[in-house]
């Protein structure tokens, strides 16, 4: 298991360095070329000068290899993340003000979403095909249907602006929100909680039918077991497996729905930050943000594969093939 | 076997050479429309030649795939879902033809009243520019579904490839380029989806390339893992120990048998990239004038909505939503067709 996690822990560099390079190139690759930020930044009217003068202090005029080079030195050995050009502030500082507030949102829908889904799924999988089925597969994919800023605005229409009156959250970059206006986070958590059930719960769903089909579930079952002991104990248990991988791989999609969520209601987190950054080729930001995000999500994979051990001894002997 | 009588209809379409084969006292109706393997892999029915289910000479032999056309007809909801898709394809394309309306034309357009509520001039009213909105939602239709079509089909192709690839090779090619997809896969797709956007201009080719390239990174996934399973079976063991070379086994045993998921993740592919491409559209990203596409009619009539310009958004809404319904689940369907554990034994 050692063994198996130190390698993961050096292929996940390299995956930093893949989507960091990845991200590097990208701007190269706009109409203006790499100094096409500039014009963005300092407006249309800047002059040539101006423009020159922005490109050389950036250092854009360097060739892609140096500024690659610089900006991974100044990561690695200063936790130097770069400098926002829109915000006028360090990337770091900006992170640090932005990313707590979106972790908050996501992870309360998070714990909501699995409280959910989970037993949904597993309840849909012993019913298969019955009326409750049928109706909760219709509700799950029509949420999966609905693109995800429509349900946020129509959340809204219907539950601030309406009859009911919930608030949004204030324009605040506080990141003790939730324990200061609880009542404002409401509307913007069950928006993303509404956007992930689908997946999740359906994939329990299927992961719960696979499950009770197997030879150990009849056995349970020829022995006597109680139906609620075999779903709990011997279904639940093993359907575990590639529900928490999957929790692992859904990082990502969380930041992604939480940009959404986070900019149809003004509420000032990272995604919205990065909605911002990209809009304005504020490309350090976009650069840092990726890269954090990133780690969460390698990080968030590891912890997925450690909780796999914990959950299903076979992993923790063999490690995974 | 004779030529069956009771077909006077279905015997033009019947194929030559193939004779059917149904009794008169045989069940199954001679309508009933067939599927032959292609047609069933984009779940669109079309007629061929009645169903061949002679009891007396073949009682217990029934090809594969008409099993599994069996479990997916047996879905009434299914064929409800493929019945919509087709309407709404119709709509989208054949309407305009039939119906047309200006939508390109901004100056024409201000002929009409703008927010106008529906009226029997004026079906589902009008929009913010006096474009009548019913043969604007053909309008953007055609766009919205002609990239969600193509996108998807290019997140197949470069997924099936990549994964083939990857899980055939195996060994350090496998080990590098799923790092790769890692990699790719931990880069929030919006975040990829705006950038991309803002880099490349947007033209109808240049989102069907962006599209498709966000999109294939789990299809790639799925179909790595097919490969890696099936190459280790005895049939492409054994041709494998018959000389046969890896382009061969990918072609005749490899793609063949992995042609179940390859469908089930196609159909989700497409409702996953007209999807992306109403977020799009949200970001205000998506076709720009005088072109316009679902996503971007369904931002610009939520941010009227407090207006109560309802006619704007709601039908729209609907038919959207339904359409990502309906291919989900059609794409459900059909992996419960595939499933081998459905199949009458």
């Amino acid at each position: 298991m050692i063994a198996y996690l130190i390698r993961r822990f050096l292929q996940s560099i390299l995956v930093l360095l893949i989507v960091m390079f990845v991200t590097f190139i990208l701007p190269y690759f706009e109409t203006g070329g790499i100094t096409e930020p500039a014009y963005v930044i300092l407006q249309n009217h800047a002059t040539h000068a101006a423009v020159h003068a922005f490109a050389l202090q950036n250092g854009l005029l360097k060739p892609f290899y140096v500024r690659f080079w610089d900006y991974l030195t100044q990561l690695v050995f200063h936790g130097n993340w770069g400098y926002s050009w829109k915000n006028q502030q360090t990337v770091w500082s900006l992170m640090v003000t932005y990313i707590p507030r979106t972790i908050w949102l996501a992870l309360i829908s998070l714990v909501i979403t699995i409280l959910i889904a989970l037993p949904l799924g597993a309840y849909q999988a012993t019913r298969r095909n019955s009326i409750f089925d049928y109706s909760a597969t219709s509700a799950l994919f029509i949420l999966y249907g609905v693109p995800a800023f429509l349900l946020c605005l129509l959340i809204i229409t219907w539950f601030s602006i309406g009859t009911i009156h919930l608030p949004t959250p204030p324009t605040t970059d506080s990141a003790w929100l939730i324990f200061t206006d609880p009542k404002a986070f409401i509307l913007p958590v069950a928006a993303l909680t509404l956007l992930n059930l689908a997946f999740l719960s359906r994939f329990m769903r299927s992961a719960v039918l696979d499950v009770l089909v197997q030879d150990y579930i009849r056995t349970a079952k020829a022995k006597g077991c109680s139906s609620r002991r075999v779903l709990f104990h011997h279904a639940f248990r093993n359907a575990l497996g590639p529900i928490v991988i999957i929790l692992g791989l859904f990082v990502p999609g969380l930041f992604g729905g939480a940009l959404i969520v986070e900019s149809v209601f003004n509420y000032e987190g990272i995604g919205y930050q990065t909605v911002n950054a990209a809009t304005y080729s504020d490309i350090p930001t976009v650069l840092g943000i990726t890269l954090l995000t990133t780690i969460l999500t390698l990080f968030g994979n590891l912890l997925a594969d450690v909780a796999l051990g914990v959950i299903n001894p076979r992993v923790r002997v063999e490690g995974r093939s | 076997m004779t030529p069956d009588d009771s077909l006077p209809s279905s015997g033009a379409t019947t194929p030559m050479g193939h004779t059917p084969t149904n009794g008169p006292g045989t069940p199954t109706s001679p309508s009933i429309l067939e599927l032959t393997p292609d047609a069933e892999r984009v779940g669109q029915a079309h007629g061929t030649s009645p169903i061949t289910d002679d009891e007396s000479t073949f009682a217990t032999f029934v090809p594969l795939w008409r099993q599994r056309l069996r479990i997916f007809t047996q879905n009434k909801l299914a064929i409800a879902s493929v019945i919509y898709i087709a309407i709404i394809f119709l709509f989208c394309y054949l309407g305009p033809v039939v119906w047309h309306t200006n939508q390109t034309n901004q100056a024409t357009a201000l002929f009409n009243p703008e927010n106008s509520p529906p009226s029997s001039h004026l079906w589902l009213g009008s929009d913010a520019s006096g474009y009548n909105e019913l043969g604007r939602i053909m309008f953007g239709g055609e766009y919205s579904l002609s990239l969600g079509l193509l996108a998807g089909f290019v997140t197949i192709v470069v997924g099936t490839l990549y994964g083939m690839i990857s899980g055939f090779l195996g060994g350090i090619i496998d080990t590098t380029l799923m790092r790769l997809l890692d990699a790719f896969l931990s880069i929030p797709v919006l975040f990829l989806l705006i950038t991309l956007v803002t880099v490349f201009p947007r033209t109808v080719t240049s989102l069907i390339v962006i599209i498709g390239v966000i999109g294939w990174f789990g299809n790639a996934r799925i179909i790595r893992g097919d490969a890696l399973l099936i190459k280790k079976l005895e049939y492409s063991q054994a041709a494998r120990s018959m000389g046969a070379g890896s382009w061969h086994i990918i072609r005749r045993h490899v793609f063949p048998n992995s042609v179940s998921n390859i469908v089930t993740v196609s159909t989700f592919a497409v409702a996953d990239a007209i999807l992306f491409l109403t977020t799009l559209g949200y970001l205000g990203l998506g076709m720009p004038l005088p072109a316009t596409d679902w996503g971007t009619m369904l931002n610009n009539a939520s941010q009227y909505l407090a207006n109560g310009y309802w006619w704007q958004l709601y039908p729209l809404a609907v038919i959207f939503i339904l359409l990502i319904v309906a291919i989900t689940y059609v794409g459900e369907a059909l992996r419960d067709a595939f499933e081998v554990r459905l199949l009458e034994r």
